[in-house]
């Protein structure tokens, strides 16, 4: 008996609870080929829908033949706009409050833009339909540039009335979507024109895309019998699409299941609803068989969600020693034909006010401008929480750029001006109060990692030796410290179609002692089945070998808003602790019980409640579990089954400093990354290994990103890189070696403490790797160019900067 | 796009001025062409099978001559059409140059290329639009070279 009350590390290391390297439970299927994704679901009868779509960027559509389409052996049908709007469904919402055509209404706004949908007995009958459907175009001018759009006699969208506001007030242009406001704009002026020192930049945040291995796709089956609905598909919320489908498509609610299948990968692409959803449930219920639709490469490149797309112009002041005084941006904000942002419904421009960033600026101001173009719509928050990524690349751009300005050194500039430990939680000036964080600790660690001084010493000595002819090589040191703002997020402000952003966790606690949890979000590789058992093991006291975590059948599991925006861990993580403690609630009057002693009187220990100052006097959560289904205890029901619904009082705010050494060849604009550092600090670390894998994934990431990802289009809006030989994507041939490290400072609202992680090292990663190209040429006189930096953009700025003469 | 480049034909300046102008020789020459219908001295019509990377399409174009410096030279501007594969638009300005029993044929051209074409990267469609121009040109000069002369 006492060595089962001493052995405590031991029971505590076999619940595999919080802190552990637990071995990631869902890769015994993927290493193994075993994985379900939605292109895996083969069903009888099963047909294939695909796109006609429109190769023009900005077109009027004259006429849609469809006749030798449907000769093609195995064509069933071809929808067009014509047949979807009897059924009101030839128009869809979209999450930004605007509306978006499912199937062209006698325009195309984007190249790749969907016409029609054939239907066919295979995908090879399809894209044989597809060449036939003959489509009679009459181009229209093209606009690719938001700026030019805002002067242009040409409208775009010709469906809204010019005159009328859109979903976030009013606009100034019929090419203007919104202006959105955060701060103080007079007082933020006043500073700024008062102030001893001032840094201005203007940059571009390229548009990119967020490419999951697995593009997206789905399989709709209606059951014609039942009226039931079967939805499985590529969605990183499915809950809020089974609402979406319900409310569009007049289906009772109870009448649909959505279904998210394994994912492999979303990024922000799997938010939102596509065309091809709403025209594969159309076609099931036109056919009375299932429908399966799914993206190729290209289709997923050229129209689904795109990320960023921000012109921004900065302006910061500070006093002579370096205090920053005041901030002010402004956004042009490229949205493309239809605006289909993924944002909190209150928030058009995300968390694009996080942008003071992990300073203490006073003062500061910030209005978004939104414009429609002639691109593909989208809008999502590419591996960030809202638009969190454009707001910590825009203050770390000007925190170099105003270290130019001051001729000091950027990594002490940041220091002077981190918001200190002392004053969180921290009201920003653009309105967040950040929970929590230790800035200069991190930071000191961070540079001592480095031997910064030593960093910065030899750069100075291969800035000589270049200029004496010894080498053409230069040698950037990129800097970065992120706060993000993850979580999303409390109900009293954050909310998607009406939806607050809560989410749930319901747990079963079955009579053997093993237990299934399930969640309102769903993996996408993240690991949930592995992680939130971790947290539930440490809650509850059972093994998490012996918890089963299901996510994404909305008639199984509990109304959830989705995974994205790092809000898996902040909300539902924190909706499965509060549902464990309602378990151990329980199980404390069932200890009670069964020991024969006062409810208070029993204390949780590890995996057992014991009897207070008799530990030799306990029961096991096993032997618990087994009493809640065999005892009639008076006053209790039987079983052992909780559920929770976690609103979150605030957002968390993970922090990180990041460094990284880079050589570049002048003569060929080829980085070599050398070496590369990572500190983060997601508060209490559920699975270290985990964390560890996460951050090398969003590290390369942002590697791709800040030096060659982007969706480019020419001026007759072609996309240029709609394949995987111009579309960047990194190999283990880029990818350097990530050296991790990190601090913990846990969320003070968060009944675990944890932050989240998933996101970080992309929104820190991108603004390092490009500070990192940035600071090699700041001693010939680089003040800013814009990402991405490939090999070409880097050559070129080694040209202008007189490099090559 | 653009595309230059000049050849040298082993027949005098106005037998190449007029085969450019006869729709069977052209058809012959040009690659994957299936139809050459001439309506009128400047407006021609074809159809032709185009292979480019993975996209294999049909395009229908309509060519529109402009023939006032014959027989110096002349210029055309045109568009096809290829469905799903993508569109295409430009022109061209020839020119011809004797020298001696040989003409020296001179070509400057400009497309604008839409959908699919033009996504699979510029690099693909220069070479292959070189390829082709070289191939149609090799074509012209063996059709001259083996005409018996009048």
């Amino acid at each position: 008996m006492k060595d089962e009350i001493d052995n405590r590390d031991e029971r505590v290391a076999n619940l595999k609870g919080l802190g552990c390297s637990r071995k990631r439970v869902e890769d015994a299927r993927f290493t193994q080929g075993k994985g379900n994704y939605v292109d895996d679901i083969k069903l009888d009868g099963m047909l294939f829908g695909d796109f006609v779509r429109s190769p023009y960027a900005h077109a009027r559509i004259k006429s849609i033949d469809t006749a030798a389409a449907m000769e093609v052996p195995g064509v069933l049908a071809v929808l067009t706009a014509a047949d979807l709007e009897p059924l009101g469904l030839h128009w869809m919402p979209t999450l930004a409050g605007d509306k978006q055509m499912v199937l062209a209404d006698g325009k195309v706004l984007f190249q790749g833009q969907e016409v029609a949908f054939v239907v066919a007995e295979d995908r090879f009958a399809a894209a044989d339909g597809i060449e036939l459907v003959e489509v009679e175009y009459e181009e229209l001018p093209v606009i690719v540039d938001p700026f030019e759009s805002l002067k242009s006699d040409v409208v775009l969208r010709e469906d809204l009335d010019p005159k009328a506001p859109g979903a976030h007030g009013p606009r100034k242009h019929p090419n203007h979507i919104f202006t959105w406001e955060a701060g103080d704009k007079a007082p933020t002026e006043e500073v700024i024109a008062n102030a001893e020192v001032v840094a201005t930049e203007s940059m571009y945040y390229h548009r990119t895309h967020p490419c999951p291995l697995e593009t997206c796709g789905c399989v709709a089956s209606m059951d014609k019998v039942n009226g039931k609905l079967t939805l499985w598909g590529t969605f990183q919320a499915p809950h809020a699409i089974r609402t979406v489908v319900s409310l569009i498509s007049g289906i009772e609610e109870h009448n649909i299941r959505v279904i998210s299948p394994d994912i492999g990968g979303g990024f922000g692409n799997k938010v939102g609803a596509y065309p091809g959803y709403v025209c594969s449930v159309v076609a099931s219920i036109v056919t009375g068989k299932p429908v399966k639709w799914i993206e190729d490469r290209m289709d997923n490149l050229m129209t689904t969600a795109f990320a960023r797309d921000y012109h921004m112009t900065g302006k910061i002041s500070a006093t002579k020693e370096g205090k920053i005084t005041a901030l002010h941006c402004h956004v042009t904000a490229d949205h493309g034909g239809f605006d289909a942002c993924a944002d909190p419904t209150k928030f058009p421009a995300g968390f694009m006010n996080i942008c003071t960033g992990s300073y203490d600026i006073p003062t500061a101001y910030l209005e978004v401008d939104g414009v429609y173009t002639n691109k593909a719509p989208g809008g999502v928050s590419y591996r960030c929480s809202f638009r969190v990524t454009e707001a910590v690349y825009f203050i770390e751009r000007m925190i170099e750029v105003l270290a130019i300005e001051l001729n000091m050194d950027a990594a002490e500039l940041r220091r002077i001006n981190f918001i200190k430990k002392e004053q969180f939680p921290y009201k920003a000036a653009l309105g967040w109060e950040y929970d929590s964080g230790d800035y200069h600790t991190a930071w000191d660690k961070a540079l001592k990692a480095v031997d910064y001084d030593g960093l910065r010493a030899e750069q100075a000595q291969r800035v000589a030796d270049f200029k004496a002819g010894k080498t053409r090589k230069l040698m950037g040191i990129g800097l970065s410290f992120f706060t993000e703002i993850v979580g999303a997020g409390p109900v009293k402000n954050c909310d998607i179609l009406g939806l607050g952003m809560f989410d749930s966790c319901e747990i079963r606690i079955h009579p053997t002692g093993s237990a299934i949890a399930r969640l309102g979000t769903i993996s996408q590789g993240q690991g949930h089945a592995t992680t939130f058992a971790q947290i539930l093991a440490s809650e509850i006291g059972l093994p998490a070998d012996s918890i089963t975590i299901e996510e994404g059948d909305t008639d199984t599991a509990p109304y959830g808003l989705g995974t994205y925006g790092s809000r898996s861990t902040p909300v539902a993580g924190a909706a499965t602790a509060m549902a464990g403690r309602k378990i151990r609630a329980k199980a404390q009057m069932i200890a009670a019980y069964l020991l024969e002693v006062h409810d208070n009187d029993v204390e949780f220990d590890v995996d057992r409640f014991v009897v207070k100052g008799a530990p030799e006097r306990f029961k096991t959560m096993k032997e618990i579990a087994f009493a809640a289904y065999n005892q009639a205890i008076p006053g209790l029901e039987p079983g052992l089954e909780a559920v929770s619904y976690y609103d979150p009082p605030n957002m968390t705010y993970p922090f990180g400093a990041y460094v990284c050494v880079m050589d570049i060849d002048v003569d060929t604009g080829v980085p070599d990354i050398r070496r590369f550092y990572a500190l983060d600090d997601c508060g209490t670390r559920i699975n270290p290994m985990i964390i560890e894998g996460q951050i090398h994934g969003g590290l390369t990431e942002a590697l791709a990103v800040a030096l060659g990802q982007e969706i480019a289009y020419d001026d007759m809006g072609n996309v240029k890189t709609g394949t995987l030989m111009d579309f960047f994507l990194p190999t283990a041939w880029e990818v350097p070696n990530y050296e991790t490290d990190f601090t913990v400072t846990p969320s003070p609202h968060h009944p675990i403490g944890a932050k989240g992680v998933g996101e970080s090292p992309h929104v820190g990663g991108v603004p390092c790797f490009s500070n990192a190209v940035q600071d090699a040429f700041r001693p010939f006189g680089n003040r800013h160019t814009n990402m991405p930096h490939d090999h070409w953009r880097i050559w070129r700025t080694a040209n202008e900067l007189g490099l090559h003469d | 796009m653009e595309l230059t480049d000049e050849i040298l034909i082993n027949a005098p300046k106005d037998r190449v001025y007029a085969a450019l102008n006869d729709p069977e020789i052209l058809r012959q020459c040009i690659p994957g062409c299936e139809e050459l219908i001439k309506h009128s001295d400047t407006e021609l019509e074809a159809k032709v099978v185009l292979k480019i990377g993975p996209v294999k399409a049909r395009f229908t174009g309509q060519v529109q001559l402009d023939t006032t410096d014959a027989p110096d030279g002349f210029s055309l501007t045109g568009q096809g059409n290829g469905g799903a594969a993508g569109h295409a638009k430009g022109g061209a300005d020839v020119t011809l140059i004797a020298q001696g029993d040989q003409t020296i044929l001179r070509y400057d051209a400009k497309a604008d290329i839409g959908g699919k074409l033009a996504q699979l990267g510029s690099r693909l469609i220069q070479s292959t639009a070189k390829k082709l121009a070289a191939k149609f040109f090799k074509s012209f000069a063996d059709v001259l070279n083996e005409e018996p002369v009048a």
